[in-house]
């Protein structure tokens, strides 16, 4: 088997396919790292300034009083971007960064401005950036997902498509199925041939890629990123040996290797090119969304509902019924609020769910989605960092609550200024928010794509299998 | 001798397993699509049908002309189902009013239902036909001379008493007769779903016309091609692995790499802060005119008073990233207090000096701001399409775009007719001695009538307008077509059987 395995990588090399595979993978990879390495500094920049800005509303707030923090709230939070952008950029020029920290409504003041009624802070999620306003061409990105998906798998086709026909054609087949070797021994050697000697300019190409990438003094990989890398590179072997099998099933079955070619293009076409898209528009065409102004209008009864409860408590004699009246009013409508924009987040992020469920058909897409989860960029990782918000918002008002139960002066009212500690806070008490990423979740939460992805790969094999067991030579 | 060539080749090619392949996947991909794309131009319609009915209502909630909100809403183009271009992307509202100049740069969007569906990349009939159709015309051509000379047909063939240019021609016109069928039948089909919901005029069949004719272009391109690499490689097993590298680097690689080095910016930054340093100039003469107007009137010193009785609110400011000076004079109120009444008299003066001087500050910002955005955006947009040209598929995107009327120029139309809208209703205004009326800033006289509002319409450019646009790509598609015949003629007739 491993003379086969020999015999074809030999051959490989010394062909015009490797040459210029070499080179496109090359360059490829050399415009990405370039790429990266003059936008990820922006991009770091931008996320800094803003969580410092971020970070100094949190310590002015504290510094002030347990009061303002409770009521203002943190800073807005921001998406911490990722280290391995370059391999998967999943959508993030749409997403939103940010997770922005609402100021305190304000529904009542009497005639010198003063605040009757407000509000404490709310979490509000932004919208996706829909860019209309750049007249270019579409932006494309050349990360590795794209390498990968797009271009190394048809090249997984170019290095097979004659595998069997191609012999067949110059008689070699006969001969070699006439020495003592079982067949499955013949395919398994091509199998690993072929994949070895598509991986030698592809790994050629990433080292060259992160050679590039990791000595650049602006951008520095950690070792967990460098884990992530590793899986990353593995996942493509996966992918690519995917379409190993399928240029080795439509080879063993087709007599002519130009036929084979020619058929192999044709399912390429369809599973890469246009399954991926052709399905999202239908899966997004099958549920209709609920338009933003039938959401405002669920909004209304809502807060009639929660007037009616404080117009009660406010007529109360109790000074003590009132304000606790205020505070329930507080902090019921920041909830609300909360739970509002939230309801609307889940409808739409369903939808998505739905549309990229049915996309997973194609193993083109399955790739994207997997490569984007483990390079820690696109729509998982954005709902893993809106999770981690939400986590962190819980957390501070639980300090709040407790920082409050521990001044004995105070009223332990939440939310209304005569209810409330109003001593300041030593601002490193205060927790801080940290957006994580978190490796175990990743592989849980990607096991069906991986076990997808696994299974298109074995049944190809088999097949291929199958179909070269049978074969008359 | 030419028809007996041309019969046996168009039978060489109809009989093969190709054709049927190819016939097949074309038809399946582009009636698939074709049926999510409708249904995608109806909801988009109905959203737009939705977007007019909201603003009438609005403006017709509108009791001063002051408050005044007139929206302005693009319908979404038929052609789009063929070539989406910037149809889809860019804002389609946008606001129209005395104080304000509409631009691309400034509008909306209606009904974007669902944000984050933008994720998922949409395509369209010319896409597939892109990638399809260069397939094609490739494994059409790539043994139509190495697989002769493989075989030892060719020296057959030459031994006739036929010149090896009119060889050539045989083998061109029989293919492009066969790659035709894949491509007329796909079309009729899509025709036929089109037609089915959307009704198209007689211009949209010859916009459909242009689309279909630039297709022919680029198939015969990506045949020719083919047909190089044939003429010049001595395998077919060379020919078409040479012919799948052509076809991957044209297709895939070279317009993701060249849009992947697309810089979005620059020093853009700079150059903005430079045109927004003179548009605040204008707006700061303006604002110095109605201080004067305000001190000459003798309520300079009483003007907050004033401000408080008509409910004023006055802004004038430029937005540092479209450039968009806004000039508002607004009156919030309902009602008058009697002790007010005195202002009245000053605020029609007010409002119909003005007024006008904010309309007029606008069009002046506009001539310094149209330049800019023109070179700032435009200019980089089209440099950017330009390097995409290097590749046919480039070429042949720009050429539909054009025919479809969802490139630029087709989008910017809709916001030409915009502009000229708001002057109609500036002179509508001027002629219904609007400023001057009590109407204008409050309604407890009465409120407004906007029943003789000249409506909005917006007429896509005609279409020798389109055949204009799209005439450099179309010309560029040909020239290549030629070209590359003549140097495949050249090869063949200097090449060794």
């Amino acid at each position: 088997m491993w003379h086969i395995t020999k015999r074809e990588i030999y051959d490989n090399l010394n062909s015009l396919r490797f040459a210029l595979t070499t080179v496109l993978l090359l360059a490829l990879m050399v415009t990405n790292a370039v790429k990266h390495l003059r936008e990820h500094p922006k991009r770091v920049q931008r996320y800094q300034d803003a969580v410092t800005e971020s970070l100094n509303h949190l310590t002015d707030r504290a510094d002030d009083s347990l009061y303002t923090l409770a009521q203002y709230g943190p800073g807005n939070f921001y998406k911490k971007p990722s280290l391995l952008h370059f391999c998967a950029n999943g959508g993030e020029s749409v997403l939103p960064d940010v997770v922005e920290v609402d100021k305190p409504p304000v529904f009542m003041t009497d005639a010198e401005g003063n605040r009757l009624l407000e509000g404490i802070w709310s979490l509000s999620y932004p919208d996706a950036n829909l860019n209309n306003k750049d007249v270019g061409p579409n932006v494309s990105q050349v990360d590795w997902a794209f390498i990968i998906g797009y271009i190394l798998s048809l090249i997984a086709l170019w290095f097979t498509f004659d595998a069997f026909s191609g012999e067949r054609e110059q008689g070699t087949l006969r001969l070699m199925l006439a020495n003592s070797i079982p067949r499955h021994t013949v395919l398994i050697g091509k199998f690993l041939g072929a994949l070895l000697s598509i991986s030698i300019p592809f790994a050629l190409a990433v080292l060259v890629n992160l050679l590039l990438i990791s000595t650049a003094s602006t951008v520095h990989l950690t070792t967990e990123a460098w884990g992530r890398l590793g899986i990353i590179f593995s996942l493509a072997l996966l992918y690519t040996s995917l379409f190993v099998a399928l240029g080795l099933l439509v080879s063993a079955r087709v007599q002519q290797s130009a036929v084979s070619l020619m058929i192999l293009l044709l399912t390429w076409v369809t599973l890469v090119v246009f399954m991926p898209s052709t399905l999202a528009s239908i899966a997004s065409s099958f549920s209709p969304a609920t338009s933003f102004d039938e959401f405002w209008k669920q909004r209304n009864p809502i807060q009639e509902n929660l007037w009616d409860k404080y117009k009660e408590g406010r007529s109360s004699k109790s000074v003590d019924r009132r304000l606790r009246a205020k505070s329930e009013f507080y902090t019921e409508n920041a909830e609300r609020e909360e739970r509002w924009q939230e309801e609307q987040l889940k409808y739409r992020t369903s939808q998505v769910h739905r549309a990229r469920a049915i996309t997973s058909i194609s193993p083109a897409t399955l790739l994207q989605h997997l490569m984007a989860r483990f390079a820690g960029t696109g729509f998982e990782r954005h709902l893993q960092f809106v999770e981690n918000t939400q986590r962190y918002a819980r957390q501070l008002r639980e300090f709040v609550a407790d920082t409050d139960r521990a001044d004995p002066e105070s009223l332990h009212i939440l939310g209304v200024r005569e209810g409330m500690s109003k001593k300041p806070i030593s601002p490193e008490a205060v927790p801080r928010f940290e957006d994580t990423l978190n490796l175990n979740r990743d592989f849980n939460t990607a096991a069906m794509e991986l076990l997808l992805l696994t299974l298109f790969v074995l049944v190809l094999l088999s097949g291929a299998y199958l179909a070269f067991v049978r074969v008359e030579v | 001798m030419l028809k007996t060539l041309i019969g046996r080749e168009l039978l060489d090619n109809l009989m093969t397993f190709r054709f049927a392949a190819v016939l097949l996947i074309t038809l399946l991909l582009v009636v698939a699509n074709t049926v999510v794309l409708v249904q995608d131009y109806e909801q988009r319609l109905e959203s737009y049908t939705g977007a007019i009915r909201t603003h009438y209502q609005e403006l017709r909630a509108a009791k001063t002309y002051s408050t005044m909100a007139i929206l302005v809403d693009r319908a979404p183009n038929p052609l789009s189902i063929f070539n989406v271009g910037l149809d889809k992307r860019l804002g389609n509202l946008v606001g129209i009013y005395h104080g304000f100049m509409p631009t691309l740069w400034n509008a909306q969007m209606h009904g974007t239902d669902n944000p984050f569906i933008a994720f998922f990349f949409s395509i369209d009939i010319v896409f597939i036909f892109e990638v399809v159709l260069s397939l094609m015309g490739l494994i059409f051509a790539y043994d139509a001379i190495a697989g002769e000379r493989e075989r030892g047909t060719l020296r057959l063939v030459l031994a006739q008493p036929i010149g090896r240019g009119q060889i050539l021609l045989a083998k061109y016109i029989s293919a492009m007769a066969c790659l035709l069928v894949p491509l007329t039948l796909s079309l009729l089909f899509a025709l036929l779903l089109l037609t089915r919901s959307i009704p198209l005029s007689t211009a949209d069949f010859l916009r459909i016309a242009g689309i279909v004719f630039a297709s022919f272009a680029y198939l015969s391109l990506f045949y020719l091609i083919g047909l190089l690499i044939s003429v010049a490689t001595r395998r077919t097993g060379t020919a078409l692995m040479i012919a799948m590298f052509v076809w991957g680097f044209l297709i895939l690689v070279y317009p993701n790499l060249i849009r992947a080095t697309v810089n979005p910016g620059g020093d853009i930054q700079a150059r903005i802060k430079i045109v927004e340093n003179r548009i605040q100039q204008i707006l700061d003469e303006y604002e110095r005119e109605r201080q004067k107007f305000l001190e000459k009137e003798g309520i300079a010193g009483e003007t907050s008073e004033f401000s408080k009785a008509l409910g004023l609110h006055s802004y004038a400011f430029v937005d540092p990233v479209t450039l968009m000076s806004y000039v508002e004079n607004i009156s919030l109120i309902s009602e008058i207090h009697p002790e007010f009444e005195k202002y009245v008299p000053s605020a029609k003066r007010y409002y119909s000096f003005v007024e006008p001087l904010s309309a007029r500050t606008v069009e002046k910002t506009w001539h310094i701001r149209k330049q800019a955005l023109d070179e700032i955006y435009v200019k980089q947009a089209a440099m950017d399409r330009l390097l995409l040209k290097f590749s046919p598929v480039g070429v042949y995107d720009s050429a539909t775009q054009a025919w479809a009327g969802t490139d630029l120029k087709g989008v910017r139309d809709f916001f030409h007719a915009a502009r000229r809208y708001r002057k109609a209703v500036i002179d509508y205004l001027y002629a219904k001695e609007a400023m001057p009326s009590r109407e204008w800033f409050i309604d407890d006289k009465g409120a407004v009538d906007w029943s003789t509002l000249p409506q909005f319409t917006f007429q896509r450019s005609n279409v020798a307008t389109n055949a204009k646009r799209a005439l450099p790509d179309m010309f560029l598609l040909l020239i290549c077509n030629l070209v590359l015949f003549m140097a495949i003629v050249l090869i063949f007739i200097k090449s060794e059987v």
